[in-house]
């Protein structure tokens, strides 16, 4: 598509209703609301079936998942429609014929892969091979689960003995499949997080003690502001990581990756706090986004590429 | 010194790099090493040599970009300022000494002076002919100006002003102030503010400088003791100044000094370069708690720069700055002050026989931290910027 008058808030709100459609249904069932609606093909091209936009437009969608704690690979199903663009597997998951789950970490070669969600669902899981990666027949590998973060939607390990390659990923696809990851994981961790200031909001401005509204008590209203200049600088962040400079040079995207994610932990455990026993409980839905972010924290050790952005800082100073 | 002034200023038409292109080779050729910070040969300019800099640089193109040209300006827009604002980061020159009347009197003049203020003033301030100084805050009055006292009365045609200042910023060298008076009395809270260019030269004004945490004397106390100015020196019509200076101070507070995530960035490329030339202090780089620092640094610098830019894109598509300026300003206040703080913790281990570049590197970053401190406090300090992003961006309820 390349009609400029084409907002990505405009996606953003149609992306939205989708996400809130397929709320309550089966994995299988949300795979074809989503599919119906379009949102994998997001950044794949309009000749091979998708919808022919950029990241900037993705970057609202996939917010907007965080936003309404959509647990669901739609990361995911984006990225790996978007890097097998041209092949039928690729067409196959835009059409939501398919679905396909990442494990971060480990490698074929290393006979195991870990840090995936939704493996036990889906078709396809892609892992690291040599500097490329390739796409296995999640039934050809033994999976395990690990629902120490997250019972309902937990961690898998992959052991990948005999497991059968269906589609390989150059090193250049792969490495930029991991780019568009970390940015579309950034806009949904700050969606995640956005998510819960905007609950906390809510609640401190309904909730009376001693007469007024706990959101009239300037701790709070401080402690609130922090989180919105957190969720404004995330978005931000995204945002310029994704657009060239003047010069036309493209901009790395770890810092703003970890800045997002840094961020929303943050905001995601105030919100917890504002709510006080009552964050503490199940029924309080904040926990869900509090597993989604720290899964991607994991997955991608956050802490690890904000020690390799000193490190690159420092070599090049 | 003398600076190659005579250059052609690129079209921004041309491509979208021309401008940027144009400030860095610029400054890169004109700027001497003995006024930048990072050089082992710098020497603290003088007065004067940060006046014939920085009229360098307006002749360069590189100042009153978006001014019109009828007043001196170059009639661009705000693209081309932050292009050359990140030149000016990635360089560590001295700080403006003409910021007050190009950042603040000279906006407000263009919203609210006459013809004649315009002609008189605009030009002088980009041709730094004029220095100024904001005369805002009281004793009584820091942050909420609503406490204002300094009083001006109408007499004769003439205006009698009294009062006192604090924290007059370069008060000691200006030509003007940026007066802001009441014409009533505090009851009126907001009502009646009138704001004034008065000569500091004029009879009635005492300037005691403060010595301020880094020793040195940068503010001071202004005392008007029965200064009288003329009517053309009033700067609007009462409350229209005031109205206008709060537009503006919230776009300023956006917009000015724009160059700093990049600046911060230079900054931190100083710090590690200090280091990485002494081969003891080299070792503490190696060190996974100062690699990890260092990251986070240049990732709050990175969502700093993401959110200026994103604040220049909104105001270029026409879209009002509003409240959002607090948050550029808390940003960079604290990432500032917290990377100051690690600096100094950092050149606290830098002992006398390091190289030259590493104790250059103790000066400036021990400095750096004191001076740091007024970061959460000039400009409105964080809390009154929380305030605002919770009243203003969250409407956030205070009462049922």
């Amino acid at each position: 598509m390349s009609d400029d008058s084409l907002r990505p808030e405009d996606f953003a709100e149609a992306a939205g209703a989708a996400i809130t459609d397929a709320e309550g249904k089966s994995f299988a069932e949300k795979t074809a609301v989503l599919a119906e609606n379009g949102l994998f093909g997001v950044i794949v091209a309009e000749e091979q079936g998708g919808l022919g936009l950029d990241l900037s437009f993705g970057i609202p969608i996939v917010a907007v998942a965080g936003k309404l704690q959509l647990r669901y690979p739609l990361v995911e199903q984006m990225l790996v429609a978007s890097a097998l663009a041209g092949e039928d597997i690729g067409a196959a998951i835009v059409g939501g014929e398919k679905t396909a789950a990442i494990a971060w970490q480990g490698s074929l070669e290393e006979g195991y892969a870990t840090h995936a969600t939704f493996v036990a669902d889906a078709d396809y899981v892609l892992v690291a091979s040599g500097e490329g990666a390739a796409l296995l027949d999640r039934a050809s590998g033994e999976v395990q689960e690990d629902p120490s973060l997250d019972p309902d939607y937990p961690q898998y390990t992959l052991k990948l003995e005999g497991a059968a390659t269906v589609a390989t990923l150059s090193a250049e696809a792969f490495a930029k499949l991991k780019f568009k990851a970390k940015v579309l994981y950034g806009a949904f961790a700050a969606g995640a997080g956005e998510g819960a200031m905007d609950r906390a909001a809510s609640h401190m401005a309904g909730r009376v003690q001693f007469g007024r509204p706990l959101s009239a008590k300037q701790a709070v209203r401080h402690t609130m502001a922090r989180m919105k200049l957190l969720t404004e600088t995330s978005y931000a962040g995204l945002q310029r990581a994704i657009a060239q400079d003047e010069f036309g040079a493209a901009r790395d995207v770890d810092t703003a990756f970890a800045g997002a994610i840094g961020n929303s932990c943050f905001i995601i455990e105030k919100a917890i706090h504002l709510h006080g026993g009552m964050g503490f409980t199940w029924e309080l839905p904040l926990h869900y986004s509090l597993r989604d972010v720290r899964k991607i924290d994991a997955a991608f050790n956050t802490g690890g590429v904000v020690k390799s952005i000193g490190k690159a800082f420092i070599a090049a100073a | 010194m003398t600076y190659n002034i005579e250059v052609a200023h690129p079209d921004p038409a041309t491509s979208r790099s021309a401008y940027r292109a144009h400030a860095r080779e610029w400054l890169r050729a004109n700027l001497p090493s003995s006024m930048r910070a990072d050089s082992v040969d710098y020497k603290t300019p003088s007065l004067n040599e940060c006046r014939d800099w920085e009229e360098a640089m307006y002749r360069a193109g590189l100042a009153g970009m978006t001014w019109p040209k009828e007043y001196g300006g170059y009639g661009l827009t705000l693209r081309e300022h932050l292009a050359v604002n990140k030149e000016i980061g990635a360089l560590m020159m001295p700080e403006s000494v003409g910021s007050v009347g190009k950042e603040l009197a000279g906006p407000i003049i263009m919203a609210v002076g006459t013809e004649e203020q315009k002609q008189e003033f605009l030009p002088k301030i980009l041709a730094m002919k004029n220095y100024w100084c904001q005369g805002f805050s009281e004793p009584e009055a820091g942050s909420d100006l609503v406490r204002l006292r300094t009083r001006a009365v109408e007499e004769n045609g003439n205006w009698r002003i009294n009062g006192q200042k604090i924290w007059t910023s370069g008060a000691m060298k200006a030509d003007y102030c940026l007066l802001l008076t009441r014409t009533g009395t505090v009851a009126d809270k907001h009502k009646g503010l009138l704001m004034f260019a008065v000569p500091m030269n004029t009879h009635g004004i005492r300037v005691v400088p403060i010595k301020s945490i880094d020793g040195k004397e940068s503010f001071a106390e202004v005392f008007f003791d029965d200064v009288v100015v003329p009517d053309s020196a009033r700067l609007g019509k009462p409350d229209e100044g005031w109205s206008a200076a709060i537009r503006v101070l919230s776009i300023e507070r956006a917009t000015n000094r724009m160059y700093r995530p990049w600046r911060f960035e230079a900054e931190l490329k100083m710090l590690v370069a200090a280091f990485k030339s002494d081969p003891e202090l080299a070792k503490l780089l190696e060190d996974g708690y100062y690699q990890r620092r260092i990251g986070q640094i240049a990732t709050e610098i990175d969502g700093l720069k993401g959110l200026i830019e994103q604040a220049v894109d909104q105001m270029a598509g026409g879209a009002p700055i509003g409240a959002r300026g607090s948050l550029n300003k808390l940003f960079w206040s604290e990432t500032h002050q917290a990377f100051a703080t690690f600096a100094y913790e950092m050149v606290s281990q830098i002992k006398p026989t390091a190289s030259a570049e590493a104790l250059r590197a103790k000066k400036h970053f021990t400095t750096a931290y004191l001076f740091a401190r007024a970061e959460s406090i000039y400009a409105g300090v964080s809390e009154v910027q929380l305030d605002i992003i919770a009243q203003r961006i969250l409407n956030l309820p205070k009462d049922l």
